[in-house]
């Protein structure tokens, strides 16, 4: 698993988009410790302190019907492997997001290139793991695992256990 | 030749050009070929469209953002707009360098599948 890791970026979308352009090879996954102008759909921001686990990964060249599906899937992966990690019940918001008793904990969006064809897609999961405070703004629709949990969780294993399934999943879709 | 026909308040752009022996008449992006041989008889009616000169829609879906305006000489791979569709955002780009003659959406609005956004010089 090819992961580029960075302490400080824009955005991961935007930079595996970047690197999707210059040819980077499918599943290269781009994770940041913080972003800076990090975003969800229609450009909201999304809040991404020191903490959270924030990844993008650069997926194959696809139909748009897959796509959608990896899409769809991402969140019930998502919340597959939190439910299993913590032993806690995450609930599907479709299409995007995860919530945890009630409060977003998990964002996903997709975005894709197109001109004749689809020329590049990425898929971008913003998960708030171990963000200890949200801004006032934030405080009654967002929460954190470790807000939820009392401790932190490795953002390291977490990452991989979604890749893993994601990748496993998207084989079944587009075979 | 270029002229304008008004039926029943409708307006149509006719292209009329001499070929040999044949008229070709274009209308509304259909071309009819008519051979001199037979007068007017023998029509060859022909519905190819320069899909190249229009940028269609893939999709159904809201119109996000628009990164162009009318008259713009855009680069290949530039976004003309984001497109939020089947739960993704969608940016369609330039597929070659081209100007941009005419924007038939706006901010914020549904479009279908099939439908034409853009129209290319």
């Amino acid at each position: 698993m090819q992961i580029e890791k960075f302490k400080t970026i824009s955005s991961t979308n935007k930079k595996a988009k970047e690197m999707s352009s210059l040819g980077v090879a499918p599943w290269t996954v781009v994770v940041s410790e913080v972003q800076e102008n990090g975003y969800g759909r229609k450009g909201e921001a999304w809040y991404s302190p020191l903490g959270g686990l924030y990844f993008s990964i650069i997926l194959p060249r696809g139909n748009i019907e897959d796509l959608q599906t990896i899409t769809i899937l991402a969140a019930f992966i998502v919340a597959k492997v939190i439910k299993e990690s913590f032993n806690v019940e995450p609930l599907i918001k479709l299409p995007n997001d995860v919530l945890l008793n009630g409060k977003k904990i998990c964002g996903i969006l997709t975005e894709n290139v197109i001109g004749s064809d689809v020329k590049l897609s990425v898929i971008g999961i913003g998960i708030d793991t171990n963000i200890e405070n949200f801004p006032i703004e934030l405080k009654d629709i967002a929460t954190s695992l470790k807000m939820e949990l009392g401790h932190e969780v490795d953002n390291e294993k977490l990452l991989e256990k979604i890749i893993t399934e994601l990748k496993n999943q998207f084989k079944t879709i587009s075979e | 030749m270029d002229f304008k026909i008004k039926i029943k308040n409708k307006e149509y752009q006719v292209e009329l050009k001499e070929d040999g022996k044949a008229v070709k008449v274009k209308v509304g992006g259909k071309e009819f070929v008519f051979g001199s041989n037979k007068g007017l008889i023998e029509v060859q009616a022909t519905t190819k469209k320069d899909s190249s000169k229009e940028i269609i829609s893939s999709l159904s879906g809201v119109i996000i953002e628009i990164f162009i305006k009318e008259g713009e000489k855009v680069k290949s791979g530039k976004k003309f707009l984001t497109l939020s569709a089947m739960k993704m955002e969608n940016e369609i780009v330039a597929e070659n360098d081209c100007k941009v003659k005419k924007i038939l959406v706006k901010e914020n609005q549904q479009v279908k599948e099939g439908e034409v956004l853009i129209i290319l010089e």
